[in-house]
């Protein structure tokens, strides 16, 4: 039997741990998706230091666990004068860790553009980065918005291991709860359901930004486009 | 005497075992209009972009109006790059598959380099673009998107592009190769007018009626090297090598 009181009790403290989350996840995606760029540029640069640097960057980070790399950054840092609180330190790592995957996803949007976009823009007179900023990385954006929601959708879902450092973020606050009351169900229902609406709402946010982003490019092609309305959202769909 | 033009100096470019360029010189004169042809896979299209440095020759110079563009001795130095860019901000460049820009609508296509490079202010680029636009008879698709456009609107785009940049040379790369046959034709007015205007151009083409009518000389290449030169009569008509009358003959019977 579900103990509603349970609900009634903790929502307070729950939604506490859940803005905290919330708070740690917006900074980490707003300081993860310049750095992905950044390390996405880095290693298709010219420069061998450069790109030797980006890509080991990008390959450490994808390729241990999570949980370690914030064991890392945890224990670690204050060995070179770093005393950073558990929350920047969390910041920190998830920055890190969706970084180089966000690098990755950028890197194929990138690659996705055919060669004859930036030789157009080369050929033109602009400098490599000119064309990159006006030509190839405004391209690139359509394509990787829905690959990029996908990786923060499960940086958000990683947040939940900071609870091992002692972050009182949603997850570490659940099993706090659940240690005063013994009722893990009525818990984690509440947790889970918390993460969830924060993923949705990510989701629904990013599919509007993308589709926004193709009627735009479609406004003058109105007779097209209504037929595929009809066609694509029929009763039969 | 004074120099020429544009100065193709001994262009030697491998690509692996490939030898796509053999010691190719060229001289090409201002206003002159000169049409490269040759079977595929000889080289034109690289020789064209070793002109603005697009592919970089392993040995050789291209000197236009006295300058030299780029280096063929290891990486270019910054200020190198910065002559590089100023050379192909007056050096056209239309390609084969037209690579418009498909995230900016018409109009932005042909103000976007002006802006970017040419520092120009919007205001003035958008006058400009407007006219060159008007040239190549596109004026009512200014807000149209390049994905709706046909073959031919897109390389007449592409080509207004290039002209918005006011340039002194334009390098046309098989202009009319990607093009649906009903579509040739309008891009083909286009570069007429082009000509008429006194425009310094060269052009890898396999149009040869249009070589015939509008070019000042035709250079036909095979494998890497430039076989012959000469008015496009002398050369269409009464090649003197069996290469050149081995090809013309090839395409004769193909064009039925």
């Amino acid at each position: 039997m579900l103990e509603y009181q349970i609900f009634l009790d903790y929502w307070p403290m729950i939604l506490l741990g859940f803005w905290l989350t919330l708070k740690i996840v917006l900074c980490a995606i707003a300081l993860g998706i310049p750095l992905g760029l950044f390390l996405a540029l880095g290693r298709r640069s010219n420069y061998l230091a450069v790109s030797f640097l980006a890509t080991s960057f990008i390959e450490l980070f994808r390729n241990t666990p999570f949980i370690i790399q914030v064991f890392l950054f945890y224990y670690v840092l204050p060995f070179y004068g770093l005393r950073l609180s558990a929350e920047y330190v969390g910041i920190l790592a998830l920055a890190a860790f969706g970084g180089a995957y966000f690098a990755e996803i950028i890197r194929a949007g990138i690659d996705a553009i055919p060669k004859g976009q930036l030789e157009s823009a080369r050929a033109i007179g602009m400098t490599d980065w000119q064309s990159m900023k006006n030509i190839i990385l405004p391209q690139t954006v359509k394509i990787v918005i829905p690959p990029l929601t996908n990786q923060t959708l499960t940086l958000i879902k990683e947040s939940a291991i900071l609870s091992t450092i002692t972050v009182h973020e949603l997850t570490m606050t659940g099993l706090m709860v659940q240690g005063e009351t013994f009722r893990p169900f009525e818990v984690f229902i509440m947790v889970a359901l918390l993460y969830w609406a924060l993923n949705e709402t990510i989701a629904t946010i990013m599919r509007r930004i993308e589709k926004s982003y193709n009627r735009n490019r479609k406004q003058s092609n109105k007779d097209k486009y209504t037929i595929d309305i009809t066609k694509s959202s029929g009763l039969f769909r | 005497m004074t120099p020429p033009f544009l100065e193709i100096l001994e262009i030697n470019k491998r690509f692996g075992d490939i030898n796509a360029l053999k010691n190719v010189s060229l001289n090409v004169s201002i206003g002159e209009v000169i049409c490269i042809i040759g079977p595929s896979g000889c080289g034109k299209s690289t020789l064209l972009r070793t002109i603005n440095w697009l592919t970089p020759p392993d040995s050789g110079k291209i000197i236009l109006q006295g300058d030299i563009i780029g280096s063929v001795t290891g990486k270019l130095t910054i200020k190198q790059n910065r002559l590089l860019n100023n050379f192909r901000a007056r050096i056209g460049m239309v390609f084969q598959q037209f690579n418009v820009w498909p995230h900016l609508n018409v109009l932005e296509n042909v103000i976007k380099a002006q802006v970017v490079v040419g520092k120009k202010n919007s205001e003035e680029a958008k006058i400009k673009a407007i006219k060159m636009l008007n040239e190549v008879g596109l004026k009512d698709k200014f807000d149209e998107w390049p994905d709706n456009l046909s073959g031919g609107q897109k390389q007449r785009l592409a080509i207004a592009r290039s002209l918005a940049m006011d340039p002194i040379l334009m390098l046309l790369d098989e202009p009319t190769s990607a093009l649906d046959p009903e579509l040739i034709g309008e891009v083909l007015t286009v570069l007429r007018n082009l000509v008429k205007e006194g425009m310094t151009m060269l052009i890898v083409t396999h149009e040869l009626g249009f070589a015939s009518n509008f070019a000042d000389k035709i250079v036909f290449m095979d494998a890497g090297e430039i076989i012959e030169t000469g008015a496009p009569r002398e050369i269409l008509k009464f090649p003197k090598t069996d290469r050149l009358k081995h090809f013309l003959d090839k395409l004769s019977i193909t064009s039925f």
